[in-house]
């Protein structure tokens, strides 16, 4: 495992490289703040409920804004970064380069995986951040949304990490797709598909069990299953990280 | 100790075998043509070389270096160019080399060693997807030389190139082959491209050039380009002013006699030397305007043993 470590470092530098004025690291801004400028304009037209306080007011405003994130904007945008991080490499052929390289195959793979990884959290941040922002933005368009004081910093950290926790076996699925078939279609198409399943199978009671339902666990039904939620998707990427290194590392690249 | 060498190296596909039992022998420091046509097993077995696809049977060492799926150290010796470049479109010529060199560890000041040798370094920071085909193969060439290898693999490197990109990539490899002593196995099915390289560099450093001739899947030949020669017969080209009359006399004589549909006579150099064969003539009223030993170009000898006309090691 100690001899993975540093060409794991190497690799991950390598990606970090890779990844300037790409549409992937684009797509970390624009996506939350598609979802922020929604949830604002919603609760900038909308009656609310008079009466609250501002912690609850945050709370409201974040919760909802989370609640869309996870539930259909972050399927998506796992399902997109992944695709744009396997084409990188498809696109012109590159596997072909990086193979023939002294360097482990699963180091390569593992960086693509820690990559998207990264990016998911790093726009759950970034989200975080927006929502603060838009939250800011409505008490100056309106007085009577009853938001008022700093965020609730220490709540939406620990959503926003459970919530990237919670996405991590769809993400390790996805990624496998990307990688394994070179075709940028096939990777989104299979995420729409599984994200628009995830619109009936999320509100079953087989919800928790699905990966791409996972996420919207922690907001949905008080968070009843978000442990749950949480642990199956570690455990689920653990097994699928597993499964999708080894066969990357047995694959033949013709 | 040898560059590469292969031993009972097969590859088989759902369709039947790619290549069978190869017995590759490249020395170091020297030039080696992979010669075959289309098809032939060439690509496949760079790419069993490289560690791309996993051989159904056999064994690869590089410079003396088990390759096998668990130890990949060996390729540390190896740059390859793989048909077209793999380059990333939407950096720079230096970022990608950058990238390549992060991955293997390479000394900073190798990216910018490389970008001078492959006459890089002027246009190095413009992105990638702006550069001409030539000088994304050179740039290809600058990654597969980032590490220093002591071997280089390239497939097929002048496909796609107009005749000044072929010009340029083959004044850079002889330039390699020269000034660093590298070791070149140079695949390729167009025969000129790999006799101009043996010629220019024999001519140069009286080195000898190592030819690997493949057809389907199976090694036909392998040795120097001398040794290559001196299985193809001698044969005589004979221009005359009765091909007709000649044709006839020389079957009448004994002799192998073809005509090459230029108003040439090709005389397969058996018994009589080529003034008996001319003495014959002349006293057999045919006027003989010109008599040339024929010395096999590569391009005969390669289609004459893919045919199965010459004889096999």
């Amino acid at each position: 495992m100690s001899s993975l470590l540093r060409p794991l470092a190497a690799a991950l530098a390598a990606e970090a490289l890779k990844l300037r004025r790409t549409v992937a690291l684009r797509m970390c801004l624009v996506t939350p703040a598609v979802v922020v400028t929604l949830c604002v304009l919603q609760f900038g037209l909308t009656e609310l409920k008079v009466g609250q306080s501002g912690a609850e007011a945050w709370k409201g405003f974040a919760g909802a804004s989370f609640a869309l994130w996870a539930f259909l904007m972050m399927p998506l945008f796992v399902t997109l970064e992944a695709a744009l991080l396997a084409g990188i490499e498809h696109s012109d052929r590159q596997w072909k380069h990086l193979l023939a390289l002294p360097v482990p195959r699963a180091a390569h793979y593992l960086a693509k995986w820690v990559a998207l990884t990264v990016l998911v959290f790093g726009t759950a941040l970034v989200f975080v951040g927006l929502i603060a922002l838009g939250g800011w933005a409505l008490m100056q368009m309106r007085s009577d949304t009853g938001l008022a004081g700093w965020p609730p910093w220490w709540w939406l950290l620990r959503r926003c990490t459970g919530m990237v926790a919670a996405g991590l076996f769809m993400a390790t699925i996805q990624l496998w797709v990307a990688i394994r078939w070179s075709s940028f279609t096939i990777a989104v198409a299979a995420g729409m598909s599984a994200t628009v399943a995830g619109f009936i199978v999320g509100q079953s009671r087989f919800g928790r069990f699905y990966p791409w339902s996972m996420p919207v666990q922690l907001f949905a039904k008080s968070g009843e299953h978000a442990t749950f939620a949480i642990v199956a998707s570690i455990f689920g990427a653990a097994v699928v990280l597993a499964f999708s290194v080894w066969e990357f590392s047995r694959r033949e690249f013709e | 100790m040898h560059a590469i060498e292969t031993h009972s190296l097969s590859k088989r596909f759902p369709g039947g075998f790619g290549v069978h039992e190869l017995d590759l022998a490249v020395p170091p420091g020297s030039i080696y043509g992979f010669l075959g046509p289309n098809g032939a097993g060439k690509t496949t077995t760079i790419r069993l070389l490289l560690s791309l696809l996993k051989p159904s049977g056999g064994a690869i060492r590089i410079f003396g270096e088990a390759l096998t799926a668990r130890s990949r150290r060996a390729l540390a010796n190896v740059g390859a160019l793989v048909e077209s470049p793999s380059l990333y479109g939407h950096l720079t010529g230096r970022e990608n080399l950058e990238v390549t060199r992060r991955l293997i560890a390479a000394a900073h000041r190798r990216v910018a060693d490389v970008l001078q040798l492959v006459e890089l370094a002027g246009d190095a920071d413009r992105l990638v997807r702006t550069y001409s085909l030539g000088m994304r193969q050179r740039l290809a060439l600058a990654l597969a030389l980032l590490g220093e290898p002591r071997i280089l693999i390239l497939d097929e490197p002048t496909n796609g190139l107009d005749p000044a990109g072929i010009q340029e990539l083959r004044a850079l490899l002889r330039q390699l082959i020269a000034e660093r002593g590298i070791t070149v196995f140079l695949s390729s099915h167009l025969l000129t491209e790999i006799e101009q390289m043996a010629t220019h560099q024999m001519a140069m450093h009286q080195m000898e050039m190592h030819l690997g001739v493949l057809d389907r899947g199976r090694m036909l030949f392998q040795g120097t380009l001398a040794e290559l020669r001196r299985r193809a017969p001698p044969r005589l080209l004979i221009e005359c002013d009765d091909v007709a009359r000649a044709t006839r006399e020389l079957d009448a004589a004994g002799e192998t006699v073809t005509a090459d549909g230029s108003g040439q006579l090709v005389v397969a150099l058996a018994e009589r030397t080529s003034a008996q064969i001319n003495r014959l003539l002349v006293e057999r009223g045919v006027g003989v305007a010109r008599l040339a030993p024929d010395d096999a170009s590569l391009e005969t000898l390669f289609l004459a043993l893919t045919r199965g006309e010459a004889a096999r090691p």
